[in-house]
């Protein structure tokens, strides 16, 4: 398991700085964040790709809608006196550690799981680690769905803090400090993680190239 | 350097963004959902956390008006009574005088009225 305070793995060279640099110029600024008008305008704005995020990470659907409805009520409930500049790392950082949640709880359900030897009280099939999705598919609506398939694929075979370290900085576009607080951990260590993901991405995804 | 790299990062967001946008009705109606329940529960803390407040503040305003009503009459009472005995005083002067009407200091002297009450009597025995 990687560190969480990222103390111990600062970075240690310039280039894993121009890395992070060039994507605050390429990426991140090509959209500007407005403020939100209202916490409804915020969530509408995030729902559905707070659930993409989500169904990555965790690759079932209703675990991620539970996720994402979780999160939503929590900075609905804690955090809506806050200036609406804040809600973005705060609401990421929620659904981050919800996220977690669900995935060690899985795990505690599969390790019961295998002590009672795999199977329910009705007899069935318990769930997987990662159980399929039986849904509709959204994915194969996708015009370029192969190419989303494969880049999740790829993104769930990261480590867990590189992984948050991507999506949050590269596909969601928070700028460091923003994912540093939604990670819990130092700017030094969200550019370690992300230089390290891209490293791992681009050697998956050669053909992107 | 990483103009070709960050082809790898922008096509990647555009993508993540693009299945956002294409995603199941069904799903996008319980995220909707989900979100109309996650603000109205803010509204329902809003209105029990002004119900918690507005209760003591209620109840202590009550508290204070009915003490406020029941301590203002008997200062009317007191204040007014004399008056109204001395009108009626007045008017019906065979009746016997009003102790609280009295001349204060004739309750100070009781133990002398009576002594010359007592010897009064004797006197006039004599």
């Amino acid at each position: 398991m990687e560190s969480h305070d990222g103390r111990a793995d600062e970075p240690d060279d310039d280039g894993m700085n121009s890395v992070v640099s060039s994507l605050d110029a390429d990426l991140l600024l090509e959209d500007v964040r407005a403020v939100p008008a209202s916490m409804d305008a915020f969530l509408a704005q995030v729902e559905r790709r707070a659930f993409r995020m989500a169904e990555l990470n965790l690759g079932h659907r209703e675990d991620a809608l539970d996720a994402v409805q979780d999160a939503m009520l929590r900075l609905v409930k804690h955090y809506s006196d806050k200036p609406p500049q804040e809600w973005t790392p705060l609401f990421w950082g929620i659904l981050r550690r919800r996220i977690v949640d669900l995935q060690r709880r899985r795990k505690v359900r599969s390790i019961m799981v295998g002590w009672l030897g795999g199977r329910d009280d009705e007899g069935e099939d318990l769930p997987a680690w990662e159980p399929a999705d039986t849904g509709p598919g959204p994915l194969e609506r996708l015009t370029d769905s192969q190419s989303y398939a494969d880049m999740a694929a790829a993104v769930k075979r990261l480590p867990q803090r590189q992984r948050e370290a991507f999506m949050l900085r590269v596909l969601e576009g928070l700028d460091v400090a923003e994912t540093a607080q939604a990670m819990g951990c130092s700017e030094g260590s969200v550019k370690t993680h992300l230089s390290r993901a891209l490293q791992r991405l681009r050697d998956q995804l050669e053909d992107w190239r | 350097m990483n103009a070709p790299d960050n082809h790898l990062e922008r096509r990647a967001r555009a993508l993540y963004r693009e299945a956002a946008v294409q995603l199941d009705p069904a799903v996008a109606a319980r995220l909707r959902a989900a979100r109309r329940d996650a603000l109205a529960s803010t509204r329902e803390s809003w209105a029990h956390r002004l119900l918690q407040l507005l209760l003591p503040a209620g109840a202590f305003a009550a508290i204070a008006f009915v003490a406020l009503f029941m301590s203002s009459p008997v200062q009317r009472t007191t204040s007014s009574a004399p008056t109204a005995i001395q009108a009626v005083d007045a008017a019906d002067g065979e009746l016997p005088p009003d102790a609280a009407a009295a001349d204060p200091t004739l309750y100070q002297n009781m133990d002398f009225y009576g002594w010359l009450a007592k010897n009064g009597d004797s006197e006039a025995s004599r």
